[in-house]
């Protein structure tokens, strides 16, 4: 039950969009992400997974803080989307953010983004 | 006269740590040099609340805001093993002086692994970035776990007060 206290510092929001006729998803997530608001993520994340996008973008601008049990929830989408060939791409981390990315080298594997539109024209 | 005045308290607050004497733990003499008045908080679930409160510190410390950051995020994963494995609410105490800012947590978890977190996990593995984190972001990393539970001393060194004087 501690898990609906914690469930609202975490805003995920999905769109599809489309960039030059290709499809692509666009999930923005948005507060801090941490232990005890994981497993709503990765439930919220496996759900876009499981509709098979090309092109899934995550749009971390509106997000303060992630730990590395987040980090593991994207680590885990990156690798689902690359088995059935899609592409995962990460968008504007703040500085929390960038500095896990960057730390753990998971910035080496996912690419990442300064922008939406970059992200989805490449 | 007002910049004589935050020197010489400067010096006293410098005097007072030298002149510090260990005080008795409860939980025992171990590795861990004592502490007094630190600040005290006590935490289930609630890490965001807990990263606010050590990002302020930490700026009110002196760090720099990468190294305020750095220190949030070591202290958060921290407290997330006590969420994830502590059948207990943990502990968070933060003190600093003019050399460097502390945060130690406690938990009744047991960490059985004496090289945790000092190897660097693989990004394939579904865990383990928490507390080799940690030692990546802060100046020392002091770790005692026993039976009775886990402490863990997270120390970032701040810049020197008295720089370009």
């Amino acid at each position: 039950m501690w898990y609906n206290k914690c469930v609202d510092l975490l805003t995920v929001s999905v769109t599809a969009r489309e960039s030059a006729g290709e499809p692509y998803t666009l999930v923005e997530i948005a507060g801090e992400a941490d232990v005890t608001n994981t497993d709503e993520l990765r439930r919220l994340l496996d759900e876009e997974v499981s509709q098979q996008p090309r092109t899934l973008i995550i749009d971390l601008s509106g997000l303060r803080f992630m730990d590395s049990s987040a980090l593991h929830a994207l680590l885990r989408v990156n690798r689902s989307l690359d088995r059935q060939g899609g592409v995962l791409a990460l968008v504007s981390p703040q500085a929390a953010v960038a500095k896990i990315l960057r730390l753990t080298t998971a910035d080496r594997l996912i690419p990442v983004f300064d922008s939406v539109a970059e992200a989805a024209a490449d | 006269m007002a910049r004589d005045g935050k020197t010489a308290q400067r010096e006293s607050a410098g005097q007072e740590a030298l002149d510090r004497q260990p005080v008795s733990r409860p939980d025992g003499d171990g590795p861990l040099p004592p502490s007094d008045d630190p600040m005290s908080y006590t935490y289930t679930t609630d890490l965001a609340a807990i990263r606010a409160v050590v990002h302020r510190y930490a700026l009110e410390a002196g760090l720099a805001e990468a190294r305020a950051i750095d220190l949030t995020l070591a202290v958060s994963e921290v407290a997330a093993n006590t969420v994830k494995h502590a059948k207990s609410p943990g502990s968070l105490n933060i003190w600093y002086d003019e050399k460097e800012i502390v945060c130690q947590i406690h938990d009744e978890g047991v960490i059985t692994d004496p090289l945790a977190g000092r190897r660097q996990p693989s990004l394939d593995a579904l865990g383990g970035h928490g507390l080799w984190i940690v030692n990546q972001v802060c100046d020392q990393v002091e770790m005692r776990s026993e039976e009775t539970g886990t402490t863990i001393r997270l120390h970032m060194n701040l810049p020197r007060s008295d720089a370009g004087h």
